[in-house]
């Protein structure tokens, strides 16, 4: 069967699958409809941005960016909002990026770029860092997912400018506070020791901190700091406690300790950079032609949350929400089909659900959870699953004496933690369906607490004591 | 008119109290006199289970919907509640016909939509108030055997208030219930039934007959 996909769009771009998952961004694939060019979508959540997380320096950094139309730089294209969420349309780089690329040599024994090839890596990331501190925008969270390669694997450094819209305010102060590594907040092994010790930095010497401890991943095919734990980790850091393997050329060796120098006041700086006899060697300046003019009031705009501004989405990243009456409605004493429909005998107790196409049940958890579970459910069973986010299609071919039995689940959001999941038999024998739902409620016995009956009160009752 | 028809049938067929002719109740609801009096044999078998008197008692509504006539449940005494449309406590076949026509697919939204508010409208002051809202999600969540915390609770209907109450005084009103509805239809899912159109088809086997499989 020919099963029409849904098309989710964002104004002028087409919404495809997801690409990559950070902290507090989403990054799917996209396409402009107009153009048919591909577009990397970067997509925040609007509640996830501190309200005072946008000051005017960050607005101005993104808006610099529209302008900058460098060779290794991610373009950034324009900003949409929509009522709940930014997209930033971005260029799409087709190589993956240089993280992935380093953990795939990594695997190889001895497995690590080659001394000219690092070279040319670095050489252009210090043009693109070199380019955008000249316009004032700096990066703030250089690491190697940030260097992306194109197809002829130049690189391409992304989210310039963005590292304050995805990152929570405070997070390394967080971590300093109380020696936990919080999972919500990336690794600090890139940042500079001024930013840990967070007393008010500089982001050009801060960024060129993070160039450097590129440089010594690209070359040694490990990172120079590196501790289980956290506070270890910044001990090493803050005094820049590391050591360079015996065979690293000496020229590069001497830009590595020139660059991870902790005092950020001593450190050498890009001008140095570009004259230092081991990076020039096989140099090429970027080639490139600026962009003087650019429509910068989308980013006011989509910052600002005027509604006139929104585009249309049609595909939310959060479940279906269901407010109090819909949740109501799912009363049993509400569905008078009850009166009409036919009954299978109802003193079979075990037969609870009097044979409905369609069973409701409420579940505590995360709605991604959730979708795990069900889909973790129903493969053992020899389903094929079509996920399209929070609503799923099932299939199973010769399932009854109806054939093919198919099965629609969706999960509707009540609170962050409560969710209610919908299974609806879409076609096919209804005993067998009843048949895959009693197996399913089985194995999600640990989040579902619904029964549809009196009679059944076998599964627990338990309390919650809070919503989040 | 309506009186005379009413001890007029009586008196022919002995039909019990609240009994009355098809043809009346056909002009004045989407059903056919067919299909009338395929509910009226529906009505039959709901009206003795219990108690045979030709009418749908309290503890007969309720075996009928939950198969179990001691049930407490606050949304069932609400359809009750609507259903008794004289509120003398019973269900007459009248009532029974023109509330169920109500659930027909052929009757117009806005009659779904102020059937389902009357519904909700516990206290029946024309507003739903927040205290009634909390009340139904409470009772909702005890159906489902789901113990959730009084914030919890708490949260689902302020989430819902701030949503719905766009004038902000506390309780909902019909022109906000109305815009509800409007952006939410599935919220009038249960008020149509697509059975309804098709029931002298499924008279056979729709009835309450327990032993009737497919």
């Amino acid at each position: 069967m020919n099963r029409q996909k849904v098309q989710r769009r964002v104004g002028k771009y087409e919404v495809g699958r997801t690409i990559g998952q950070g902290n507090s961004a989403k990054v799917r694939f996209g396409k402009n409809t107009e153009t048919g060019e591909s577009v990397a979508l970067k997509i925040l959540d609007k509640q996830n941005l501190h309200k005072n997380m946008m000051p005017k320096q960050i607005r101005r950094e993104i808006s610099t960016m529209k302008l900058i139309n460098h060779p290794n730089v991610v373009r950034l294209y324009e900003v949409l909002a929509s009522k709940t969420k930014i997209y930033i349309v971005l260029e799409f780089a087709t190589g993956g990026d240089l993280y992935g690329k380093i953990s795939k040599l990594r695997q190889l024994p001895d497995g690590r770029l080659k001394e000219d090839e690092a070279r040319r890596y670095f050489q252009q990331l210090i043009n693109a860092v070199d380019y955008c501190h000249s316009r004032g925008v700096y990066h703030r969270d250089l690491k190697p997912e940030n260097l992306l390669l194109d197809a002829q694997g130049n690189l391409k450094v992304s989210d310039f400018g963005l590292s304050a819209l995805s990152r929570q305010a405070g997070a390394y102060l967080d971590l300093a506070g109380d020696g936990l590594l919080h999972t919500t907040c990336g690794t600090p092994n890139y940042v500079a020791p001024e930013v840990l010790n967070d007393q008010g930095y500089d982001g050009a010497t801060a960024d060129l901190w993070s160039c450097g401890v590129i440089l010594f991943l690209l070359l040694a095919g490990h990172l120079p700091f590196e501790d289980y734990n956290i506070m270890m980790l910044y001990k090493k850091i803050i005094g820049a406690e590391y050591s360079c393997p015996a065979w690293l050329s000496p020229g590069a060796k001497n830009l590595i300790v020139r660059i991870l120098d902790p005092n950020p006041m001593t450190r050498i700086k890009i001008p140095e950079i570009l004259e230092d006899a081991w990076f020039k060697k096989d140099y090429k300046p970027a080639v490139f032609e600026e962009q003087d003019e650019a429509k910068l009031d989308d980013v006011e705009a989509a910052f600002k949350d005027s509604e006139e501004h929104h585009v249309t989405e049609n595909n939310e990243e959060q479940p279906t929400s269901m407010n109090a009456f819909e949740l109501i409605s799912m009363s049993r004493a509400l569905d008078l089909g009850n009166f009409l429909k036919k009954k299978r005998c109802a003193s079979k107790t075990n037969n609870a659900y009097g044979l409905k196409r369609e069973i409701r049940f409420a579940a505590i958890g995360a709605a991604n959870e959730l979708v795990q579970k069900i889909e973790a459910a129903s493969k053992p069973l020899g389903f094929d699953i079509q996920k399209n986010s929070y609503k799923m299609r099932l299939e199973k071919a010769n399932a009854g004496r109806k054939g093919t039995l198919k099965v629609a689940t969706e999960i509707f959001q009540v609170s962050p933690t409560l969710h209610m999941v919908e299974v609806r038999k879409t076609k096919g024998d209804t005993l067998e369906f009843h048949k895959f739902y009693k197996k399913l409620s089985t194995t999600l016995n640990d989040v579902v607490w619904k029964s549809d009956d009196t009679s059944d009160k076998t599964t627990n009752e338990r309390k919650t004591d809070s919503c989040l | 008119m309506l009186a005379f028809v009413k001890r007029f049938s009586l008196k022919r067929t002995k039909h019990p109290r609240g009994y009355e002719d098809p043809q009346v109740l056909a002009s004045e609801t989407p059903f056919t006199v067919n299909e009338i009096e395929a509910l009226h044999n529906l009505f039959k078998k709901l009206s003795t289970s219990i108690i045979n008197d030709g009418l749908i008692h309290k503890e007969e509504f309720l075996l009928a919907l939950f198969r179990n006539s001691s049930m407490q449940n606050l949304f069932a005494d609400r359809v009750f509640y609507m259903f008794d449309r004289k509120r003398n406590g019973v269900i007459e076949f009248g009532e029974f016909v023109r509330s169920l026509s109500i659930f027909h697919p052929h009757t117009p939204e806005h009659e779904k939509s102020s059937f389902m508010f009357k519904l909700y409208d516990l206290d029946g002051t024309g507003f739903i108030q927040r205290h009634e809202l909390k009340k139904m999600v409470g009772a909702l969540l005890s159906e489902t055997d789901l113990g959730l915390s009084e914030e919890c609770i708490e949260a689902i209907v302020e989430q819902t208030m701030v949503e719905v109450d766009t004038n902000k005084d506390g309780k909902i009103d019909e022109e906000e219930w109305k815009e509800l509805v409007a952006k939410n239809p599935s919220i009038l899912k249960n008020m149509t039934l697509p059975y309804l159109k098709e029931v002298t088809l499924a008279f056979p086997s729709f009835v309450l007959d327990s032993e009737v499989d497919d």
